[in-house]
């Protein structure tokens, strides 16, 4: 493959684009039978229900590499624009990225119409770009806002298949905060009810599903703006750590350098050589 | 990717931080040399560590200094840890159908404060305020970490946990060990130490 | 560029190694109405003459000053249409900065990538000159700052400046009142009152822009009624 200068200068300065570069070698490493790393995936419950005035988003807190929890609290609440968030599950790097960008094409979008951005502009947004790349962006999302249309909620599928619905669950854990959904709830519920409904059925994503856990994050966007309900409940916290400290010296030192920081070194030069007179 | 074999452990204490990593490089079961380097001083306050395809770490990190060095010669200031593994991460998912083989560990002092940040291939970041680990031992060195760590650690303190912790891990994995690197950065400067460890 | 019969570019050197095309944007520039700017110790005022042809025009419809980033703003003297072009390119570069290291784009990174733009533009083949310059202001870990941008591509740092058709008697006036321990509310009263000296007929709130970027960094377009309480602090 033939490439540009414009590749480069792309590459020099990390714009926008995928680069292939590494695919085809990659392709015969995995040929050859060496493991191939696997991505961070967000195993995760992520949940969303529309309220009288309002929409409430929750989300689990754990991010998985195979079997390993390789986070214990992680964010997957991202900002969209100030009156829309999204709920990310699927690859983790896919769901941040993803949710980045649409972020800034929306404040572009934003600025020069200079109006609120709508929710569904950015589902539009979202579908458009998962749909180019055919599920091979696997990001699951649960989409939530408010703008002049009043409160909206989608599910956007890694495919780029949208739903609009007044309660949604994405992600692993989705049937069992289904499950607590479609028995409870109710149609122009308060915040209290929505809050309690999203943090029940959150739990029971936490409680039942294996690739999710840790805490309950939460976001309430209404009219009035967004109020991010970080760990709003913490039902999984360490309780017992060993408080032992090694003694100095444990470990056998073969050399050691101090190296002070470059910002703390003062160099002297020998003026007096320069001097004529 | 379990290959070249690589440990790489971060961990937080008061207003200093921990990088280490052990020294072997092998393909596969036979070891090759035993003063590899894992762990690198971006700046004064950035370290990042790397592990997976050692040819793609050093391609990694060539590419670091490239981006870190324009940024100071464009900005007239140094990148801090957080602006780095962000820039990191934009890097790896550039490449997001054909990535590196390689997982980064950042740490470093924000603004006199620890800042602890690992990575995926892909470049999905995960912050903590305790430790990070990446390797091909991480199973073993998160049971050490997670019954040992304690906040607010002095650097002299924290040094002993950190090599602790990562000789335990190496003492299990056969792709990872001969000797260890453990470098600890407090707002005056960064102290290297080479460690003794098991050479089989 | 492609290979079309006006690929070559038309802004080329005269024997006495001038750029005439980059004299006569700046003539454009010189017949645009005046825009100035203030730096003061906590923030920096941007303030330009909204002035129209007619009043059949609706002025609620028209804004110079223009925010390319929540921390930077910028306003210009010239043609309009050339201005969205740069806003344009701008914030798509400041948008481009963010997403690679989630940090707000520093107000001279932003004057270097649109003085690069205007530079290009005077080099490359089938195109000319921008035929405006631009004042940026913003607030960044650098503190307030005041930029000017030529369409040539060059770019200076100010304390203060004025550009547009008002701008020699502006800077006159502006370097016999400003001093360095200017607050923020009397670099707006400055901006106003040397507006003022130069404008023709009556001004009021309708026919000016005021923008300002304050120590908290955020940039804010001040609306027809705080320009109104303004101006009866300065008469």
């Amino acid at each position: 493959m033939r490439r540009s200068s414009g590749d480069k200068l792309r590459d020099a300065l990390g714009l926008g684009g995928f680069s292939f570069d590494n695919a085809r070698r990659n392709q015969v490493l995995a040929l050859k039978g060496h493991m191939i790393p696997k991505a961070r995936k967000t195993g995760t419950t992520i949940v969303g229900v529309i309220y009288e005035g309002g929409v409430v988003l929750g989300a689990d807190t754990r991010a998985t590499e195979g079997d390993t929890v390789a986070d214990k609290n992680c964010e997957k609440i991202h900002y969209i624009a100030d009156n829309i968030w999204c709920c990310g599950a699927g690859t983790s790097a896919d769901t941040e990225s993803t949710t980045a960008l649409i972020s800034s094409q929306l404040e572009l979008h934003r600025m020069s119409t200079g109006k609120q951005p709508r929710v569904v502009t950015a589902c539009t947004m979202l579908k458009r770009m998962l749909f180019r790349y055919q599920g091979h962006v696997s990001a699951a999302l649960v989409l939530g806002g408010v703008d002049c249309t009043g409160p909206s909620l989608y599910t956007v599928y890694p495919h780029g298949s949208t739903d609009s619905l007044p309660y949604v669950t994405m992600g692993s854990g989705s049937l069992a905060a289904m499950a607590v959904f479609e028995s409870e709830y109710k149609s122009k519920m308060t915040l209290e009810e929505a809050k309690a409904l999203v943090h029940a059925a959150i739990m029971a994503g936490i409680n039942n599903d294996l690739g999710s856990g840790g805490s309950v994050d939460m976001m309430v966007i209404n009219k009035d703006g967004n109020t991010p309900l970080r760990n709003y409940d913490r039902p999984n916290l360490r309780k017992f750590r060993q408080d032992y400290i090694f003694p100095r010296g444990t470990a056998t030192i073969l050399s050691e350098k101090f190296t002070p920081l470059s910002s703390l070194v003062t160099i002297e030069t020998e003026t007096s050589a320069m001097q004529v007179s | 990717m379990q290959y070249n074999g690589a440990a790489v452990i971060a961990m937080a204490g008061k207003d200093c931080i921990a990088i280490a990593s052990d020294r072997r490089y092998g393909l596969r079961n036979q070891t090759i040399g035993c003063e590899m380097q894992k762990t690198f001083q971006i700046n004064d306050t950035t370290f990042v560590g790397l592990t997976g395809l050692m040819s793609d770490a050093q391609t990694l990190e060539q590419k670091f200094r490239f981006r870190t060095n324009m940024y100071r010669l464009r900005e007239e200031r140094d990148m801090s840890p957080r602006v780095f593994s962000n820039m990191v991460s934009s890097l790896l998912y550039e490449k997001r159908f054909g990535p590196y083989f390689c997982e980064p560990v950042i740490a470093g002092l924000e603004n006199g404060k620890p800042y602890l940040c690992g990575m995926d291939l892909l470049g999905a970041q995960v912050y903590t305020d305790d430790f990070i680990l990446a390797g091909d031992c991480t199973e073993a060195m998160y049971g050490l970490c997670e019954s040992m760590y304690r906040p607010d650690l002095e650097p002299d303190e924290l040094f002993e946990l950190v090599s602790q912790c990562l000789l335990s891990g190496v003492d299990r994995d056969c792709l990872a060990g001969w000797g260890c690197t453990v470098h600890v950065l407090t707002p005056q400067g960064v102290t290297t130490r080479h460690l003794k460890g098991r050479m089989d | 560029m492609g290979d079309s019969a006006y690929s070559f570019s038309l802004t080329t050197f005269s024997p006495s190694g001038k750029l005439v095309q980059i004299e006569y944007a700046l003539n454009a520039v010189a017949s645009g109405s005046t825009s100035l700017g203030v730096k003061a110790k906590n923030g920096v005022v941007i303030a330009t003459e909204k002035k129209l042809p007619t009043c059949l025009i609706d002025e609620t419809s028209m804004q110079k000053v223009v925010m390319l980033t929540e921390n930077i703003a910028v306003v210009y003297s010239g043609m309009g249409p050339d201005f969205r072009v740069l806003c344009r390119k701008g914030r798509k570069a400041a948008q481009q900065y963010f997403r690679v290291y989630r940090e707000i784009i520093p107000v001279s990174m932003l004057t270097r990538e649109l003085a690069a733009v205007m530079q290009e533009f005077t080099q490359r083949g089938g195109v000319r000159p921008f035929g405006i310059s631009l004042l940026l202001a913003g607030f960044d870990h650098n503190g307030p700052q005041l930029y000017q941008i030529d369409p040539s591509g060059s770019y200076f740092a100010w304390k203060a400046s004025a550009i547009g058709k008002h701008m020699v008697n502006a800077k006159t006036f502006l370097e016999k009142r400003y001093n360095d321990e200017l607050e923020l509310e009397d670099a707006v009263h400055t901006a106003l009152l040397t507006l003022k000296e130069g404008f023709e007929g009556a001004m009021d709130h309708t026919n000016i822009e005021v923008g300002i970027v304050s120590a908290d960094k955020k940039f804010k377009v001040l609306t027809p009624a705080e320009i109104k309480d303004y101006l009866g602090e300065v008469e």
